[in-house]
């Protein structure tokens, strides 16, 4: 075989490596990035400016900026809660050597293949009129009438949680998994507590974990439809709800865009933040 | 260290509050798909499986499985085959800004899925007037890339290409080489992507909500509309029988690849 000469040779590969790239590139375009970038910029028969314009009106209209405010604290509560039950179960199931602790796992992952919709069905039975919860406050004599509970931002927190649980779970998992358990050994046999132990070696190492288990969990929360559409209805709007009334019901292409833009851009910038603390992490 | 001894008692109980939230709900749907009466409550009047014959008969639904299915098989596929060659491109080519290059192919995964849905809306199928399947498909498969060149990528970092080489050097071609080497060593990642992938698609809301019409619908966005007109335990039959077959999607997922394997691959 003759050698190639190193120049055709590279250039061969890459030729090659193009080949390879541009049927998934050309996807990415036409079913991503393109229409993305052209919904800010051109909406249907609205201008850049037009949108530019209604989205200083979203932020300064108390009714607008209601609808963002909820959203972010329905984010913030949601990703506390996660990150309040999702560490303790993955930090018991990480260091746990009993068998049934495969079974738990299993048990928390398996909620992340089955669809949003039938998960948060459940809740209308639990939290609807004649739902679980009213009936046992009515039947115990506690309530004259039940509480209303469904259409509530509690509502919503719940059936956020119960989404984006599993997600903390499997991600914190992971994090604690890598923490030499050695570490908390040798910890313990100086004397520390268990408590200590747990808050001064577990949790300070796998916090870069935890903070990724965070931005994960905010950014489902404050895009999530299904779960505000369900159990929060028309008196509880966020931002994925008010989008979507006003692409379909209002058709108003100037705030549904400058809703999306508000929704991108709050999830970018937690996004930036976490990414910006998991680095000043890693480095002290 | 404690092995199975209960650890601290807050952080039981808040493990079990966790099991709580993310279970019980579940259970309720599928205890009140079983109810003889006529309205979705807890505890079901009496027994019966009226329900789940309702739900099977009632053709939207039914459509909507057909055409849910279809779209997924379909968008999982063009998936993989487009972004095995990413894949490779990005792990074993010598290009120029590699980083950056898988950062693109990963960036559906950040944008909120009815962000790009309401882009697709506008810009496809008013804009450019394809119709709803060609634009669902399109969205689907963009959305399905990131996991199909992530999963796939954690395979291929795994694989020598030493053994790749040494195919090229007993004279395999590029292609043979691809085929006969590489290939078999991706089909954990390829096995992993290709479920996530499904099941992404198939549950999907956020993307898929705008670009409904009434020639071709999705599952679970069918069932939300359903939930809205009426309040009966038919959505919770339907409901049981999705929880059903994700059993059995599960379960296959657990003999192939392992469970915890395929959840890993997408966070780290």
């Amino acid at each position: 075989m003759e050698p190639v000469p190193s120049n055709e040779r590279r250039l061969v590969r890459a030729r090659s490596t193009l080949l390879l790239l541009l049927p998934g590139l050309a996807f990415l375009l036409v079913g991503f990035l393109l229409p993305a970038v052209a919904m800010l910029f051109a909406p249907p028969g609205v201008t850049f400016a037009q949108v530019i314009e209604r989205m200083g009106a979203m932020l300064t209209d108390p009714y607008d900026l209601g609808i963002v405010w909820r959203t972010v604290r329905i984010g913030l509560v949601v990703t506390a809660v996660c990150v309040l039950l999702g560490f303790p179960i993955a930090s018991l199931l990480a260091r746990s050597r009993s068998r049934w602790a495969g079974v738990l796992l299993a048990l928390a992952i398996f909620p992340l293949l089955l669809s949003n919709v039938v998960r948060t069905f459940g809740w209308l039975v639990v939290l609807g009129s004649n739902g679980v919860i009213g009936q046992l406050l009515t039947g115990l004599g506690l309530v004259e009438k039940a509480p209303q509970l469904l259409y509530t931002e509690l509502a919503i927190v719940l059936g956020l949680v119960q989404l984006f649980l599993p997600l903390a779970v499997i991600t914190c998992y992971s994090a604690v998994a890598q923490v030499d358990p050695g570490l908390e050994e040798a910890a313990r046999g100086l004397g520390a507590s268990r408590t200590r132990t747990f808050w001064s070696i577990l949790v300070p190492l796998s916090l870069p974990g935890v903070v990724v288990a965070a931005t994960l969990v905010f950014a489902g929360s404050v895009t999530a439809y299904t779960t505000p559409y369900l159990l929060g209805g028309s008196s509880q709007r966020m931002l994925s709800t008010q989008l979507f009334s006003y692409a379909s019901v209002t058709v108003d292409w100037a705030a549904a865009s400058a809703t999306a833009v508000v929704m991108t851009v709050l999830v970018f910038l937690v996004s930036g933040i976490s990414a910006l603390v998991g680095r000043k992490g890693a480095v002290s | 260290m404690s092995g199975t001894r209960l650890r601290h008692p807050v952080a039981a109980a808040l493990a079990v509050a966790g099991y709580v939230i993310m279970i019980v709900p579940i259970g309720f749907v599928v205890a009140t798909a079983f109810t003889a009466g006529s309205t979705l409550r807890f505890p079901p009047e009496g027994l019966s499986l009226t329900w789940f014959g309702e739900a099977v008969a009632y053709s939207p639904f039914m459509e909507a499985v057909v055409s849910s299915l279809e779209l997924a098989a379909l968008a999982t596929a063009l998936a993989l085959v487009l972004g095995v060659p990413v894949t490779l491109a990005v792990h074993r080519g010598r290009i120029p800004g590699r980083g950056l290059l898988e950062g693109l192919f990963l960036s559906p995964l950040v944008v909120p899925e009815l962000v790009v849905g309401l882009a697709l809306y506008q810009q496809l199928m008013i804009g450019l007037h394809l119709d709803n399947f060609t634009t669902l498909l399109l969205g689907h498969t963009a959305l399905l890339l990131p996991y199909a060149v992530r999963v796939t990528g954690a395979s291929l970092a795994l694989a020598d290409p030493a053994l790749e080489e040494a195919a090229r050097g007993l004279g395999a071609s590029p292609v043979r080489a691809f085929f006969t080497v590489t290939l078999p060593m991706l089909r954990p990642g390829l096995v992993s992507a290709g479920l996530l992938g499904f099941v992404t698609s198939f549950n999907n809301v956020p993307l898929s909500l705008l670009l409904q019409t009434r020639d071709f619908r999705t599952l679970p966005v069918t069932m939300l509309d359903y939930v809205q007109q009426s309040y009966d335990p038919m959505v919770a039959a339907a409901s049981t029988l999705v929880l059903a077959a994700t059993v059995v999607v599960a379960v296959v997922a657990e003999r192939t690849v392992g469970f915890a394997k395929i959840f890993g691959g997408i966070n780290r």
